[in-house]
């Protein structure tokens, strides 16, 4: 079983990000970039299907610049057997990426595509479900455990208030969630064969697909700067505070 | 030289600071530094089973990944921002002198073993303050099968727990750099004894080691037995800038970690980090971190110099030499200040700036202080050498 997992190039989660002084968009001069946590789950997910015998090739794919190479070999590193980067430069919004993995699904014929549920800078959380609707595959979204049995998947979903087991017929989309895994470090071995293992280039093109712009993104600004607290006399003006003020008792 | 990072290390030393953020945190280091061996022996198994750090110098022919020092000095850099305390550095010093100097099936059985994740150190002197050949006291009396080692040895890093440690020890009546031989021993032969000593800096665990009558086979020389004065003089040199790798780490987190308490501690109605004296201070403490950086990884290109030959034993003098001297001046300045910028409460055991500030004066006088390595640059400058 052929399993492609997508990965994003996103600003390392560890990084305080700033607006640009225009306000224009998020500052990315000299930032550290890395995977999509998210992503980083599904490659990890992909890469165990593939230690258990389940799956038989693990390719890596990323839409984006020349830049998103770099993530595309840590995905190698972890585990992935090759990479599929998609060439496109400026920002591309969640449909034109789900249509550039529909073609590169086309090409691939995989069984099981595991995406990041959302990526941490754009927090659209889009890419899966319109990916699923465009290849009218089953999709198990929130991916808290996966098992694959034959031709089917379970997918155990994380949804408000519990938990929600599907089974999806193969082929399949899976987004994962937090807890599905925790990811491997890249050891020493790993992270000199991946610069042997092969990496395919296409463009939009390549793939039939035309990059078109819906969203425009107006303004970007940091979120207000937290206020000082204060020293309450009492336990009663306290209370008082919480109910009159905040509102957060009744 | 090249003096840029390839993908590759730009992806191992992430790989590091993201292993170390998880397994090497002050309160976890707190912890390790209070128990019996000085470190997790779990963090270290993870380390050798699932990282590979200590297959880094081992050749691709015995198993391990053949890189070289700049990738080493890398990860040392960042055990030392994160205060880490498992024998790395030495065991990374024992496998560079097999590399240079061990035969074929030494480097066969100690190599496998180094990779099973068995830990080494190195014991060179006992009471003397001054780290070379001339200084070694013990002494190696050629027998029917070997050697007896006889003597005490201190100042030795991880001695108490390593499973085997590298000894110099010189031939009986011999005076100076003459005579010394190098001679892997492993720490349970009999007549080998072993207590951790008390130190100040409680994250690098320090050891007394005394070898009465030590009987080891000629196999356990390494090098000319006998005639291993020179190579004794370039390994400590390759320590030295093992130390001077992890000073950098100790110098750039504490900078790191004194420029965030500056940006939040408010006084006058202000951040201090807004005075310009504040500013001026931290200018300093930023200038010294970024030139030990430089010559650290100068130094390590150095060492991948010496190793493949180009460069010889007065070019490995002078850059350690340089990378010693510099790192470790400006380890314990910039701790110094980060203290004096917390105001004082910084040497208090609730700041983690104490540690760092501890640690930069103990590796400091290790292996030489940075007065003792610009004399010997001097007296190299004086003689042509460099």
């Amino acid at each position: 079983m052929k399993v492609l997992v997508a990965v994003k190039r996103v600003v390392d989660y560890n990084v305080k990000v700033r607006a640009k002084a225009d306000g224009s968009d998020v500052d990315l001069n000299n930032v550290k970039m890395a995977i999509n946590p998210f992503c980083e789950i599904a490659v990890e997910e992909a890469v165990r299907l593939k230690e258990a015998g389940v799956a038989t090739e693990v390719v890596a794919v990323s839409v984006g610049p020349k830049a998103c190479q770099e993530q595309l070999r840590t995905a190698l590193a972890l585990g992935a057997d090759r990479a599929v980067q998609v060439e496109v430069d400026g920002m591309v919004e969640p449909l034109v990426v789900a249509k550039l993995l529909k073609g590169v699904v086309e090409k691939e014929s995989p069984q099981l595509v595991i995406l990041g549920k959302q990526s941490i800078d754009g927090d659209n959380n889009q890419t899966g479900q319109m990916l699923g609707a465009l290849t009218n595959m089953a999709q198990g979204t929130f991916a808290s455990e996966v098992k694959v049995d034959g031709d089917s998947v379970t997918v155990t979903r994380e949804i408000d208030g519990g938990l929600q087991t599907v089974k999806l017929a193969l082929p399949a989309i899976v987004t994962t969630d937090l807890r599905l895994n925790e990811p491997r470090y890249a050891s020493l071995p790993n992270i000199m064969k991946a610069k042997k293992k092969p990496l395919d280039v296409f463009t939009a093109a390549d793939l039939g697909v035309a990059v078109s712009t819906h969203v425009t993104q107006v303004k970007v600004e940091p979120p207000a700067e937290r206020q000082a607290g204060v020293k309450v006399e009492d336990v009663a003006t306290l209370v008082d505070k919480l109910k009159n003020e905040a509102k957060v008792i009744a | 030289m090249e003096f840029a990072f390839t993908e590759e290390q730009v992806m191992i030393f992430d790989t590091a600071d993201a292993f170390l953020s998880e397994v090497s945190t002050a309160p976890a280091i707190r912890e390790s530094m209070q128990t019996d061996l000085g470190y997790d022996p779990q963090v270290w198994d993870r380390l050798c089973q699932e990282m590979y750090w200590q297959a880094i110098l081992i050749p691709e022919t015995h198993e391990g990944l053949g890189l070289g020092f700049v990738e080493l000095v890398g990860i040392l850099e960042r055990m030392g921002m994160r205060l880490f305390n498992a024998p790395f550095a030495d065991t990374a010093a024992v496998i560079t002198a097999l590399l240079k100097w061990g035969g074929e099936k030494q480097q066969a059985e100690y190599f496998a073993r180094l990779m099973a994740g068995e830990s080494a150190t190195v014991a060179v002197i006992d009471r003397a303050r001054q780290w070379s050949a001339d200084a070694v006291t013990a002494t190696a009396t050629p027998t029917d099968s070997g050697y007896e080692l006889s003597g005490t040895y201190r100042f030795v890093s991880h001695g108490h727990s390593a499973d085997m440690v590298l000894v110099a020890a010189r031939a009986p009546g011999s005076e100076g750099s003459q005579g010394v031989g190098l001679f892997l021993v492993d720490t349970n032969a009999e007549g080998l004894s072993r207590k951790r000593t008390p130190t100040m800096d409680q994250t690098r665990p320090l050891a007394e080691l005394t070898l009465d009558k030590v009987n080891v086979a000629a196999t356990a020389s390494l090098g000319c037995p006998g005639n291993s004065g020179e190579a004794l003089t370039q390994l400590l040199d390759v320590l030295s800038v093992f130390v001077s790798a992890d000073q950098l780490g100790g110098s750039q987190a504490s900078l790191d970690m004194t420029v965030d308490y500056l940006q939040e501690r408010v006084q006058f109605g202000r951040t201090i980090a807004s005075f310009q004296a504040v500013k001026h201070k931290c200018a300093d403490m930023m200038l010294k971190v970024e030139a030990s950086r430089s010559i650290v990884y100068y130094a390590a290109c150095a060492i991948d110099e010496w190793v493949q030959g180009r460069y010889d034993a007065a070019q490995l003098a002078e850059a350690a030499s340089m990378s010693k001297a510099y790192c470790s001046d400006a380890f314990f300045f910039v701790s110094g200040c980060g203290i004096q910028l917390f105001g004082g409460v910084g040497i208090t055991e609730e700041y983690d700036i104490q540690l760092y500030f501890k640690r930069a004066k103990a590796t400091e006088t290790f292996l030489g202080a940075g007065a003792e390595h610009r004399e010997r640059i001097a007296h190299m400058l004086l003689a042509g050498e460099c």
